[in-house]
C-alpha cells in the first residue's frame, strides 16, 4: 500500500478502490450536491440522497449540478432523514454515511442510537485529514471535532482511531504526538499526565500500530530545529503524522488556525461505529467535501471503521 | 492615535515615543543582546541588562555589541537574576522588563515576587501576531500565563486584550470568544461560557470592545465561513482579538500559525506593574525587536494609569 502525502493522490486511490454507495442525510445544499456529483463523476460514489426532494432538485437545476443516476428519497424533516440513512446503511444499501445540511449532534445521535444505530461498542471519534501548503505530507489531527473533553479512556480510543486512519491512507507504522501546551511533565496540567501515560501504553503494546509520544507543544511535533533547540530526544519529534489534541477546543482551533490562516484544506471523518461517518462542516468548499468522501471510501473498502 | 497594523508600524511608533528604559533579565544571551543594541541605536529603548557581568560582556563582544551606554548589573547567581530585574522595574527604575536567558517560570515567579513589589492585578498573556495575508495585527489571548482561567479570569482577559489593542490605536477592538462550536450546548462548555461572557460584555463588565461569541476560528475571521454558517455578527469575519478557551487552545492556536502559516508573535504579559515581554527562543530579530517595541508604545501610552 502506497504512502498517500497528498488529497490528488487521495482521491486517486478512492478512484480505484470505488465506486462505494453512500447516503448523504438532508442533501439539500449546494456544497455537497456538487461535492456529490464530483465523485460520481469520477467513478469514486454513488449515491442515495434522503431529504427535501424539491428543494434538491431545485438547487441541482438552478446550479447545474448534475444529480442523475442517484436516487432521491423524500424526507423533509432532517433527524427523520438521519435517521432514515442510518438505516440504510444497516440494511445494506448503501456502505457508509455522509452529513449534508443536518447538524452533527442530530446525525451523530442516529448513528449512535442503541436500536437502529450503528453502535460498535467503540467510541465515535473525529479524525481530520489536513493537507498543508509546503508540508511534505498529509497530517492527522484528533479530535477537532467530536469528543469535547476526552478522560483518559477517551484519549485511547482517540489515538488508536487515528492511528487506523493513517494505516489506510499507507502509513505504516505513524509517527503520534500528543500535543500539550508545554513538553514537561506537570502534575498542574493533566493533560501532560495523560500523554505521558499515553506514550507508556504505546510502548507496552496496549495501543498499537503507531509511535507515540508525548506530551510535545506544537513546535516541537513537527519541527525538528525546535526539538533540537530545546534538546528534546524523541522518536516522533519534528516528524508526527498525528497530533492529538488535548481537547476539543485546541482541536479546533489548531485545525481552523491551519484551515484559514495557512491555507490548508482538511477532510474529515467519523470512526468508530459499523461504517465511517463523513462529517464534513458547513464552511467546508465542495473541494473538501469531495476529498472527505474521497477518505470514507479508502475507510469502507480497506475495511477500517 | 492610528491603529498599528503591523510590526513594522509598531516599530516606528516606538521609535516616536520612545526611548523608554528596558531592563533585561538575563543578558547573557546573544540574541537579546543584539536586540538591545539595536533598540538603543533606533531610540526605542535604553538598557539595564542584569546577569553575570563576565558572561555578559563576553557574550556582548562575541556578538559584536558594543555595551557603550548600556548599564550592566552584575548578579553572579543565576537564581536571582530574574528577581534583579523585576527588583529595578519595582523601584521605578525601568519601564518594562525582558525575559532574556532565564526560564519563563522563574521569571513569573520573580515577577509576582513580594519583594519585586510589581504585583497589582491578574497576569495575563497577550500575543499581537503578524500574520502573512492579514491586513491587521490579531490579538490572541492567554496562550501562556493563566492556565484554565476561571470566569472572572476569562474577564480580566478579554478585558486586558482589549486595552491593549486600544492602546495601538484600534479603538473598538472586535474580540471573537473562539469555540469548536457556534450553537450554545451545555454539552460544550466553551460554548455555554462564551454565552455569559457576551452577556456581561453588553451588561458592562467589559468595556471598550465588542463581544461575540461562541465563534469558531474560521468564522472569527471569514466572511465566506460566516456566510456558509448563517452567522450574523459585527465581530465575524473581521475579528481583532481571538479569546481562547484556555492555555491549551491558544497555546496550539499560536503555534498552529507561527509554524504552519508564517506568523509571528511580540508577547506581553500585562497585569504587574510594568509590561513583561516574554519571547521566545525560536525569535528571529524583527520578532524581538517588534517586542521591545511594544512594551515601550504601552508604556508610553498609559501603562501605569491602567495596571499600574
Amino acid at each position: 500500500m502506497e504512502h498517500i502525502t497528498n488529497f490528488a493522490e487521495l482521491i486517486a486511490a478512492a478512484k480505484r478502490l470505488g465506486p462505494k454507495t453512500i447516503g448523504i442525510a438532508a442533501a439539500n445544499e449546494k456544497e455537497i450536491l456538487l461535492a456529490a456529483a464530483d465523485a460520481q463523476e469520477q467513478g469514486i460514489a454513488t449515491f442515495i440522497l434522503v431529504g427535501n426532494q424539491p428543494l434538491i432538485r431545485e438547487i441541482a437545476s438552478a446550479q447545474e449540478i448534475n444529480i442523475t443516476g442517484m436516487i432521491v428519497v423524500h424526507e423533509p424533516d432532517a433527524r427523520k432523514a438521519a435517521r432514515r440513512v442510518i438505516e440504510l446503511v444497516n440494511l445494506g444499501h448503501v456502505d457508509f454515511a455522509m452529513k449534508g445540511r443536518v447538524e452533527t449532534s442530530v446525525f451523530l445521535k442516529a448513528a449512535l442510537d442503541r436500536e437502529h444505530g450503528l453502535r460498535k461498542g467503540e467510541l465515535l471519534t473525529h479524525v481530520g485529514v489536513m493537507e498543508i501548503p509546503g508540508f511534505d505530507r498529509l497530517l492527522l489531527i484528533s479530535d477537532a471535532g467530536v469528543v469535547v473533553a476526552p478522560t483518559m479512556e477517551q484519549k485511547i480510543a482517540i489515538v488508536q482511531n487515528a492511528i487506523k486512519v493513517a494505516h489506510v491512507l499507507g502509513v505504516e507504522e505513524p509517527r503520534v504526538a500528543v500535543l500539550a501546551a508545554t513538553e514537561m511533565v506537570n502534575t498542574k496540567i493533566p493533560t501532560t499526565m495523560d500523554a505521558a501515560n499515553l506514550s507508556k501504553m504505546a510502548d507496552r503494546g496496549q495501543i498499537r500500530g503507531g509511535i507515540v509520544d508525548g506530551p510535545l507543544a506544537l513546535d516541537n511535533a513537527i519541527s525538528e530545529e525546535s526539538a533540537r533547540v530545546k534538546g528534546i530526544k524523541s522518536p516522533v519529534a519534528g516528524r508526527a503524522n498525528i497530533l492529538i489534541a488535548p481537547d476539543i477546543e485546541a482541536g479546533n482551533a489548531l485545525a481552523k488556525a491551519i484551515t484559514y490562516f495557512a491555507k490548508g484544506k482538511m477532510a474529515g471523518i467519523v470512526v468508530g461505529a459499523k461504517a465511517p461517518l463523513v462529517v464534513a462542516s458547513r464552511a467546508d468548499p465542495h473541494e473538501s467535501k469531495l476529498v472527505s468522501i474521497a477518505l470514507g471510501v479508502l475507510l469502507s473498502a480497506r475495511g477500517a471503521r | 492615535m492610528k491603529p498599528i497594523r503591523n510590526f513594522g508600524q509598531l516599530v516606528t511608533t516606538a521609535q516616536e515615543l520612545g526611548p523608554r528604559t528596558a531592563v533585561i533579565a538575563g543578558a547573557r544571551d546573544r540574541e537579546a543582546l543584539l536586540a538591545a543594541a539595536e533598540s538603543v541605536q533606533r531610540r526605542i529603548a535604553d538598557c539595564i541588562l542584569v546577569g553575570d557581568a563576565a558572561a555578559i560582556k563576553e557574550a556582548a563582544a562575541a556578538a559584536g555589541v558594543a555595551l557603550g551606554a548600556m548599564i550592566v548589573v552584575d548578579v553572579a547567581d543565576p537564581e536571582r537574576v530574574a528577581l534583579e530585574a523585576m527588583c529595578i522595574a519595582g523601584r521605578g527604575q525601568a519601564d518594562m522588563v525582558v525575559k532574556g536567558h532565564v526560564p519563563s517560570d522563574a521569571f513569573l515567579r520573580a515577577a509576582l515576587s513580594r519583594e519585586a513589589n510589581l504585583r497589582r492585578r491578574l497576569l495575563t498573556h497577550v500575543g499581537p501576531y503578524q500574520i502573512p495575508g492579514v491586513d491587521r495585527l490579531i490579538f490572541i489571548s492567554d496562550g501562556g500565563v493563566v492556565l484554565y482561567p476561571t470566569a472572572p479570569q476569562k474577564v480580566e482577559i478579554i478585558q486586558n486584550a482589549i486595552r491593549v489593542a486600544r492602546l495601538l490605536g484600534i479603538e473598538v477592538p472586535k474580540v471573537a470568544l473562539v469555540a469548536a462550536s457556534d450553537r450554545v450546548n451545555p454539552a460544550v462548555p466553551s460554548t455555554m461560557e462564551a454565552t455569559a461572557l457576551v452577556v456581561m460584555a453588553r451588561q458592562g463588565q467589559v468595556v471598550g470592545g465588542l463581544v461575540d461569541g461562541p465563534m469558531p476560528l474560521d468564522v472569527a475571521m471569514s466572511a465566506e465561513a460566516a456566510a456558509a454558517m448563517d452567522i450574523d455578527s459585527p465581530v465575524a469575519a473581521h475579528a481583532d482579538v481571538l479569546i481562547a478557551h484556555d492555555v491549551e487552545a491558544g497555546n496550539i492556536m499560536g503555534k498552529g500559525i507561527t509554524y504552519f502559516a508564517g506568523g509571528r508573535m511580540a508577547g506581553i504579559v500585562v497585569g504587574a506593574k510594568v509590561p513583561l515581554v516574554l519571547g521566545s527562543r525560536a525569535d528571529d530579530r524583527a520578532t524581538r525587536l517588534a517586542c521591545l517595541a511594544l512594551g515601550v508604545v504601552l508604556a508610553a501610552r498609559g501603562y501605569k494609569e491602567i495596571w499600574g
